[in-house]
């Protein structure tokens, strides 16, 4: 995860002994003595079977206890939600396609204008022509009552931790787990606790959905302006009054913010919940056609999805920057309500339209269009005529990078791939490569950058499953430490700490390599892109709705193409964590650098720096806080990718969360997707601390 | 007032409550119980049509039933708490551990075979035979190894193996007999047909573990390695089993509906030509299945009159 260091501070030959330099020759340290002493103590490398704590045994009895114990509660609660749930899905199923598009139209059009309003006609029209209106019904339903679940949540969750501090304390390390934790892996407990049915999506995804609620209630209220509240108090307010007349509207802009990703997390989660497969919704269609390997039907499944979302992002957004209406108090009923009215007015006309014209009730089946044949030609064409191309691009890839960042160029070197064996003088070049790459680094830069340097050498050279578990924990730590201060560096020990001595460490380094290597290339290709974007407004008009469509498009729909270019393995699902992780590194480069003040372009300028010095002296220096942030998410969404990727049949945490869904183990999963949030929260918090230093650095 | 508002309240709901049991009970008559019967709909065209199948005859008999989509081994919860009430189509070679260990336990009911006759084996597309001359005979296929490897498994040929949360029995057995291959998981069935499907566009090598019957398999042309009869009986790779199971309250709830399912039979004859008119020509799996059962009432209606007749 090396970043293109600073100018700015750049110190030449800074090669004396600094405190935390220390820290690194310990490291080294640790480093040599594990590696020389691997060969005959096999422990260093393989934590050893016997030392490992059953945690997800005493998981596994405690949740059997519980179920046991709790089952009625749950159940029972199951039970009230599945009503009103029934009662939105048939309404829903029984109104006439027509009706339920005008309605929404016309809330897209009060939302957002004619625009707004035709490409929501657009969207929802595809759904119906395509012949997926059943199942996109099914599944607007569960979202229509897993948000305001959310929302009720997470506003009282909000309000609770902004009033008192001990709420807060224990709530905003929640939530990081929450977002964190692999929505799969939480799927279990809540098939068992609730039973097989749609209620499981809907918890799942209120749960999942509730935390950026949350957050958002929590920013308003804390940033309402100290007068408003005056104000307020000075009216005679009392404290609940103060809260839900002053407090509230005045945080409202940025609970709207909230509210729109809240609906877009219910989304997502809802076509996650769709393995369970207990409600015939687009998600279920999506994964039925994935598992028959029919990409282009699967396609054709995920674009509704996309525009659901789509459509969903849009007009919740619209609503929350157009904040409250002020109505005219002079103005009649009708006009103050003439948008409701045109919406009913719209929606009982075609109810009682369709049926006369049964067309506009139910979408007759031969009026559908359905190019998924000439989808599926059209990728077996590429693969006949391509075939031995993409084997190239992947051979390529895994002799080069994937096999040796995995085990090692010393396992990867063979006649085979390289074309000659590994000899003592290859180890002897390469050795002295990395050495003079780290002394160039060193002088050009400082010491860091050459540590980074022999970092990479050697991982490279043993592969993430050679290095020894001790060295590499000692890596992270001082890593952690030296970035985020003692608290980070204590949580990398205890997270790596409970890896090892839980039993995941070989499918865990499985992760970190895997990731790490999709997150890599992510972040070079998607700063490049970035940075494309910004210096051409073309580039970023064209990159703009491929971002939109690859982040709201669930990824089961590319693994078919993905496999069937490539074969079963790590290369087709390093491709799908890029598709993934490759946007935010897009979007936040752009934007950091489209956010660079105009003025220090131009003094750039006019001091007469080429384009080339302008970019690396001036915008990257100055965007790399906001690129840093994009190496967050971008780590983020590779995390988050992982459980899906096993569905190409990667090894790793992603698979054995999988595998504990399926057979139901809950204390399996619980320990795969807490080493998944653990490692996403550890390289949260040192790309976070990172992020800020450089920004302090600046003076932002 | 309002207290004994309520009260009266109670007291009529429980005694309409307490009418309505007594009322079934007296008259046993079919349906035994007006709520659905939910049959689980798995991710394959074969189940749907052996779920459909039951399902429009135990309509025809009176039973109100619902079919509800459920992903495979999800749904034994749903079984194990009556929020499902069959499955009628499951395979013992993909079970994985969950479902068996709760049939042990009792929380799900096996009622018997479905009469499939599924095979199971290692497959390869056509083209393969014309690498490897002298397939599907076992040794012709073990020297062939190298023909097979990939730069992921090199030198071991790459053998794609059932999804891991399916089990790995070919795993074990290329293991146990140290086999020159080495064996990759696929992660999921619709990854196992892609790489079919690739590889005969592509005319690349492919050896994997497979079933029938199989939809994808009337439109492919492969064949099945021939693999020793002694090493199918020692990595238990012989036929696999396919069962009907149900919620075990289902016997009492529905007597007569579960003595039906439990005879219900369906051959491969009557499933691969439904499947055939669903999965290559387009046609609506409900839909066929439903005239499929109006003509051949000779077919089922033996079968609900043993169902009536034990009840």
């Amino acid at each position: 995860m090396n970043t293109i260091p600073t100018d700015i501070d750049a110190q030449p030959n800074r090669f004396g002994l600094p405190a935390d330099a220390a820290a690194w020759l310990a490291v080294g340290v640790i480093m040599v003595v594990t590696l020389a002493l691997r060969g005959q103590h096999a422990w260093l490398i393989n934590y050893p079977k016997e030392w490992v704590i059953p945690v997800a045994d005493w998981v596994n009895v405690f949740m059997a206890w519980f179920i046991e114990a709790f089952r009625w509660l749950f159940r029972a609660m199951s039970w009230l939600i599945s009503w009103p749930m029934e009662a939105i899905r048939i309404t829903l199923q029984w109104l006439p396609w027509s009706a339920t598009i005008s309605v929404i139209v016309t809330v897209a059009y009060i939302a957002g204008g004619w625009r707004l309003a035709l490409f929501s006609a657009l969207a929802l029209f595809y759904m119906v022509v395509v012949g997926y209106w059943p199942e996109s019904v099914a599944t607007l339903s569960l979202v229509a009552m897993s948000v305001p679940l959310s929302l009720c949540l997470g506003l009282f969750v909000g309000i609770a931790a902004f009033t008192w501090r001990s709420v807060d304390r224990v709530v905003q390390p929640t939530l990081d787990l929450m977002q964190t934790f692999p929505t799969f892996a939480y799927l279990i407990p809540i098939l068992f606790l609730f039973g097989f049915g749609p209620v499981v999506g809907l918890i799942a995804s209120a749960i999942y959905a509730a935390p950026p609620m949350v957050r958002n209630v929590i920013l308003g209220l804390q940033r309402v302006a100290p007068e408003i509240i005056e104000s307020g108090q000075m009216s005679g307010t009392n404290s609940r009054q103060l809260l839900w007349l002053v407090r509230i509207p005045s945080a409202m802009p940025t609970i709207m913010i909230g509210v729109n990703q809240t609906i877009m997390a219910a989304l997502s989660m809802v076509i996650i919940a769709s393995v369970i497969g207990s409600s015939a919704d687009i998600g279920w269609e999506v994964l039925s056609m994935m598992r028959k390997a029919l990409f282009g039907q699967s396609f054709l499944a995920g674009i509704v999805i996309a525009l659901l979302a789509m459509v969903m992002d849009r007009i919740s957004r619209e609503l929350a920057h157009r904040g409250p209406v002020d109505h005219d108090a002079q103005a009649s009923w009708l006009t103050r309500y003439r948008y409701l009215v045109i919406a009913i007015g719209a929606g009982v006309g075609f109810v009682v339209l369709a049926q006369f014209f049964p067309a506009l009730g139910a979408y007759p089946k031969e009026w559908t269009f359905y190019p998924a044949e000439q989808l599926n030609q059209g990728v077996n064409y590429v693969i006949r005529e391509y075939g031995s191309t993409l084997d190239a691009i992947k051979n390529n890839t895994l002799f080069y990078f994937l096999l040796p960042v995995r085990v090692g160029l010393e396992n990867t070197v063979k006649p085979f791939t390289w074309g000659f064996d590994l000899t003592s003088t290859f180890i002897a070049f390469y050795a002295a490569g990395v050495a003079l790459a780290a002394v160039l680094a060193g002088w050009q830069w400082n010491w860091r950058a050459s540590v980074v340097v022999i970092i990479l050498g050697l991982i490279y050279y043993y592969g993430t499953n050679g290095i020894p578990w001790a060295a590499f924990i000692a890596m992270t730590v001082v890593l952690a430490y030296q970035v985020g201060g003692w608290q980070t560096g204590l949580l990398a020990l205890l997270g790596f700490g409970f890896i090892l001595t839980t039993g995941t460490w070989v499918p865990a380094m499985r992760s970190v390599y895997l990731c790490g290597a999709a997150v890599l290339i992510s972040f070079i290709g998607g700063s490049a892109l970035g940075v494309w974007a910004a210096r051409s407004d073309r580039v970023s008009a064209f990159l703009r709705p491929i971002n939109d469509t690859l982040q709201t498009m669930p990824l089961f729909v590319f693994l078919i193409p993905v496999i069937m270019f490539f074969q079963v393995g790590d290369f087709p699902a390093l491709l799908a964590i890029i598709m993934y992780a490759i946007v935010p590194a897009i979007r936040y480069t752009e934007h950091g650098i489209r956010s660079i003040p105009a003025h220090i372009v131009e003094a750039a300028r006019a001091q007469g720096c080429t384009k080339r010095q302008i970019l690396w002296n001036v915008q990257l220096p100055l965007a790399l806080p906001e690129i840093m942030m994009g190496l967050n998410q971008t780590i983020m969404f590779g995390m988050a990718m992982l459980v899906v990727a096993a569905l190409v049949g990667t090894k790793g945490l992603g698979q054995a969360v999988y595998l504990a869904l399926n057979t139901g183990n809950v204390g399996e999963g619980f320990i795969a997707g807490m080493s998944m949030a653990l490692i996403a929260m550890i390289a949260d918090r040192i790309t976070q601390a990172w992020s800020s230093q450089k920004k302090a650095e600046l003076g932002l | 007032m309002l207290r004994k508002n309520v009260r009266v309240l109670v007291a009529s709901i429980v005694l309409l409550l307490i009418g309505l049991t007594v009322g079934l009970r007296v008259n046993a008559e079919v349906p035994e119980s007006p709520d659905p019967i939910k049959l689980a709909l798995h991710e394959w065209t074969g189940q749907h049509i052996s779920s459909y199948i039951a399902g429009e005859v135990l309509k025809k008999m009176g039973y109100n039933v619902e079919y509800v989509t459920a992903a495979y081994l999800p749904s034994a919860t749903g079984l194990s708490d009556g929020n499902l009430t069959g499955s009628l189509e499951v395979w013992d070679n993909n079970l994985g551990e969950f479902f068996p260990k709760l049939i042990e336990e009792g929380k799900v009911e096996n009622i018997g075979d479905l009469g499939l006759d599924a095979g199971e084996g290692w497959l390869y597309p056509k083209h393969v035979a014309e690498m490897c001359p002298g397939l599907p005979a076992w040794d012709a296929f073990l020297g062939c190894a190298d023909k097979f490897a990939t730069a992921e498994t090199l030198p071991n040929g790459r053998f794609l193996e059932y999804p891991a949360d399916w089990g790995d029995r070919a795993a074990q057995l290329i293991k146990g007999e140290g086999l020159p291959f080495e064996a990759v998981p696929a992660g999921s069935e619709g990854a196992l047909v892609a790489e079919l499907k690739s590889s005969i566009q592509k005319k690349t090598p492919l050896v994997m573990m497979f079933w029938a019957p199989h939809w994808v398999l009337s439109t492919t042309e492969t064949g099945w390695v021939d693999i020793p009869q002694d090493l199918l009986k020692k990595y238990s790779l012989e036929k696999p089993k396919v069962f009907k199971a149900v919620w075990p309250g289902t016997q009492d709830k529905w007597p007569a509906a579960y003595n039906f399912m439990k005879t219900f039979q369906v051959s491969n004859e009557i499933q691969e030509p439904l499947m055939d008119l669903v999965d290559n020509q387009g046609q609506d799996a409900l839909t066929v299945t439903k005239k499929w059962v109006d003509e051949n009432e000779d077919y089922w209606k033996p079968m609900v009159d043993k169902a009536m007749m034990a009840n």
